[in-house]
C-alpha cells in the first residue's frame, strides 16, 4: 500500500489499510479520552491527568480513577472481544447476520449469572463474572458439539443449534426472574450489559483472555479466509476444516466469554462491528480481526459515553444502546438482502 | 495411451454412502499431461470419484496413486500442492474481490505464520492474466458476470500452482458462448504447460470434444474408457446413458458427436 489513496474500481477512493488503522487508533484515543471527561459530571483534562498520574487523594481525583477509568478501559476491550468473536463467528456460520449473540453464548452467560445469583447466592460481582464466562464457554461446547454430533459442523446447523438454545436460555431466565422478584432489580441493570460501576480486576482478569483469543484468531487468519469459501473448495485447498473450526469455537467462547464476564451480555456488538470492519479493510481475516478490534472498541466507548446521556441525570444500560443500533443496522442488512 | 505412464492410478476405489455403493472398486488410470473426461448418467458416481481422488471422502477404501505415491500418505497441504480442485458450484462472499479468491489458492503453499511472499505474488498474478482476470482483480465477485466469475475461480485454482487439476463440472451454468471459452482456457492449460487435467462433463458432446481420454462411469464402475472415437458408440451409449443415438463427425473439429433420438428401446420397453 504505497499510495495515501488506492484507487478501485469497484469502490471508488479509498484510504489505504495503513491509513484506516492510524485514524482508528486516533478515534479510539478520543472515545476513551471523551469517557474519563464526560458523564453526570465533566471533568477538564487537567483533573484526569491529575487522577491518573498524581493522584492527590481528592474527591475528584477518587472519581476519575476508581469510577471513570475502569469503564473507559472495559467498554473498549469488551467491545474489542465481541468485534473479534463476531468476525469469526460470522465466517463460521457463513452468515453475515450471525452473532456471538445468534450462538446463544450470551443467553447461556445471563442463564449462568442467573443461576449463580439466585440458586447459588453469588453475590459479589467477581462471582458473578466467574459465572459469565463459564455460562459463555459451556453453552460454546455444548452448541459445538450438539451440532457436530447432529452430522458435520455445517453452518446452519451451527445458527440453528445456537438459537435454540438461547431460546431455552432466555426462558430459564424468564423463570427464574420472575420468581425471586427480590434479585429482579439487581440483576435486570447487569442482564442488559453495562460498563457502569465495575471494579478495575474485571479488566486484569479479562485482558489475559481477550489477548489468548486474539491469538489464536489471528494464526487462523489464513485458514478461516479459506472457511468464507464453500467446504469442498476449503477442504481442496488443504484446510482441515474441523480442527480450524473447533480451534475457532474456542477463541469465540474465550473472547466472548471475557467481555460478557466484565460488562454483561452486551447486545448486538458482535453483529454491527464485522460489517464495518469488511468495509475497511477488506475480507482478509489478517486485517478484518484487528479492524473489528479497533472498530469495536471505539463503537462501545464510545455507546458508554452516550448511555450517560440518553436519560440523563441517569444512566442508561449500554446493551439498550447498542441494542437499538443493531436492529437498525440487521433491518437494513435485511432489507438490503431483498432488495 | 500406454507409452504415457500414469500421472494417477484409481485402483480398487469403494465408497459407500450408508448402506449404497457408490464406488464400486473402481480403478482406473490417469495419464500424465492429458485431459480426462469423466461422463455418465446422473448418480453414477463420476463427481464423487473426481472428489474421491481429491481425497475428500471420509471412509473411501482402495487406493490411489499419485506417482505410484498412495496419496494417503500425504500430508492435506502437500496433496493440495499436487492437485487443485475447482468444486462444483464454488461459493464465496459476494463482497470478496476478485485478487482476495485468487489468493485464497496459496493457502496450501504458506505455513501459519510465514508472510506473504514474492513467490505468492508472482503466482497470483501469473493466474489472473492466464485466465484474463487482471483487468477485474479488485472487482467483487458478486458484481461479475458467469463467464466471468467462473474465470476469476479458475484462476483460484491456478494460483495453487497444482499440477493435476480436477474440475467438477466447470460449465454447468454457463451460456454455450462462455462454455466454449472455459473449455478452450482448461485446454490451454493442458497443451501449453503440459499439466493433467481431470473434468466431469455433463454434456456428451463437449466431453467428446475435449477428451484425449474419456472415461464412461455407470453404476459406481468405469464401464468403458478409450479416446472419444472408441467410446462414442450407439451400443455403449445405450447401455450407459439410455439414449438411443445416432453417431457423426463433428465437420469443423474431426469429433465424434451424437444426435440422441429418445431414450433406448430397452429401457422404455423397461418403464412400460
Amino acid at each position: 500500500m504505497a499510495s495515501t489513496l488506492v484507487m478501485s474500481e469497484a469502490q471508488g477512493w479509498r484510504f489505504g489499510r495503513p491509513q484506516i488503522y492510524a485514524g482508528l487508533v486516533v478515534l479510539l484515543a478520543l472515545s476513551m479520552l471523551m469517557s474519563l471527561t464526560l458523564g453526570y459530571k465533566i471533568y477538564s483534562l487537567d483533573q484526569v491527568w491529575m487522577a491518573l498520574f498524581a493522584h492527590d487523594g481528592s474527591e475528584t481525583a477518587v472519581v476519575i480513577a476508581g469510577l471513570r477509568l475502569p469503564r473507559a478501559l472495559i467498554a473498549p476491550l469488551a467491545g474489542a472481544a465481541l468485534g473479534m468473536a463476531g468476525v469469526m463467528v460470522q465466517t463460521l456460520s457463513r452468515n453475515r447476520i450471525a452473532s456471538p449473540d445468534t450462538l446463544g453464548l450470551n443467553a447461556g452467560a445471563s442463564l449462568a449469572v442467573v443461576v449463580a445469583s439466585i440458586l447459588l447466592g453469588v453475590q459479589s460481582l467477581a462471582g458473578l463474572s466467574l459465572a459469565a464466562a463459564f455460562g459463555a464457554f459451556v453453552t460454546a461446547i455444548v452448541v459445538f458439539g450438539v451440532a457436530a454430533s447432529a452430522g458435520g459442523l455445517s453452518p446452519l446447523k451451527i445458527v440453528l443449534v445456537g438459537v435454540t438454545f438461547a431460546s431455552l436460555s432466555h426462558a430459564f431466565v424468564e423463570v427464574l426472574l420472575t420468581s425471586n422478584e427480590a434479585q429482579l432489580q439487581q440483576l435486570l441493570f447487569w442482564l442488559s450489559g453495562a460498563f457502569v460501576d465495575r471494579p478495575i480486576a474485571l479488566f486484569y482478569n479479562g485482558l489475559p483472555v481477550v489477548v489468548v483469543g486474539t491469538v489464536i484468531g489471528l494464526s487462523l487468519s489464513r485458514a478461516l479466509d479459506a472457511l468464507q469459501a464453500d467446504d469442498s473448495t476449503a477442504a481442496g485447498l488443504g484446510v482441515p476444516l474441523a480442527a480450524v473450526r473447533g480451534l475457532a469455537f474456542v477463541a469465540v467462547a474465550l473472547l466472548t466469554g471475557a467481555a460478557v464476564s466484565m460488562a454483561g451480555p452486551v447486545a448486538f456488538v458482535g453483529l454491527v462491528v464485522p460489517h464495518a470492519a469488511r468495509r475497511l479493510v477488506g475480507l482478509r481475516h489478517i486485517h478484518q480481526l484487528p479492524a473489528a478490534a479497533l472498530f469495536g472498541a471505539v463503537y462501545t466507548t464510545l455507546a458508554d459515553v452516550a448511555a450517560r446521556f440518553v436519560i440523563y441525570p441517569v444512566e442508561a444500560p449500554v446493551g439498550a444502546i447498542t441494542a437499538v443500533v443493531g436492529a437498525i443496522v440487521l433491518l437494513v442488512l435485511l432489507m438490503r438482502r431483498a432488495a | 495411451m500406454a507409452d504415457v505412464p500414469s500421472r494417477i492410478e484409481v485402483r480398487d476405489l469403494t465408497l459407500m454412502y450408508g448402506h449404497e455403493t457408490v464406488l464400486d472398486a473402481l480403478s482406473l488410470p490417469i495419464p500424465r499431461g492429458k485431459v480426462t473426461v469423466l461422463a455418465g448418467p446422473n448418480g453414477c458416481g463420476k463427481s464423487t470419484l473426481l472428489r474421491a481422488i481429491r481425497r475428500l471422502h471420509t471412509g473411501q477404501k482402495g487406493q490411489i496413486f499419485l506417482d505410484a505415491v498412495d496419496i494417503a500418505s500425504l500430508g492435506a497441504k502437500e496433496l493440495a500442492r499436487q492437485i487443485g480442485l475447482l468444486a462444483q458450484n464454488p461459493s464465496a462472499p459476494p463482497d470478496m474481490t476478485v485478487e482476495e479468491l485468487v489468493r485464497l489458492g496459496r493457502y496450501p503453499h504458506q505455513a501459519m505464520l510465514q508472510p506473504w511472499s514474492e513467490k505468492d505474488g508472482v503466482a497470483v498474478n501469473r493466474a489472473m492474466a492466464g485466465t484474463g482476470v487482471t483487468g477485474l482483480k479488485t472487482r467483487r465477485i458478486g458484481s461479475l458476470s458467469g463467464g466471468q466469475l467462473q474465470r476469476a475461480w479458475i484462476a483460484m485454482v491456478l494460483a495453487q500452482e497444482t499440477d493435476v487439476i480436477c474440475l467438477d463440472e466447470p460449465v454447468n451454468h454457463l451460456d454455450m458462448a462462455h462454455q466454449l471459452d472455459c473449455l478452450d482456457l482448461v485446454s490451454q492449460l493442458n497443451r501449453e504447460d503440459g499439466r493433467t487435467i481431470v473434468l466431469v462433463l455433463h454434456d456428451l458432446n463437449l466431453a467428446a470434444r475435449y477428451a484425449d481420454q474419456l472415461v464412461f462411469v455407470h453404476e459406481g464402475r468405469v464401464r468403458a474408457l478409450g479416446q472419444p472415437e472408441e467410446l462414442m458408440k450407439p451400443e455403449l451409449l445405450a447401455e450407459v446413458f439410455e439414449v438411443d443415438a445416432a453417431i457423426m463427425t463433428d465437420p469443423v473439429h474431426g469429433r465424434p458427436i451424437c444426435i440422441p433420438r429418445g431414450r433406448a428401446r430397452a429401457a422404455v420397453q423397461e418403464r412400460a
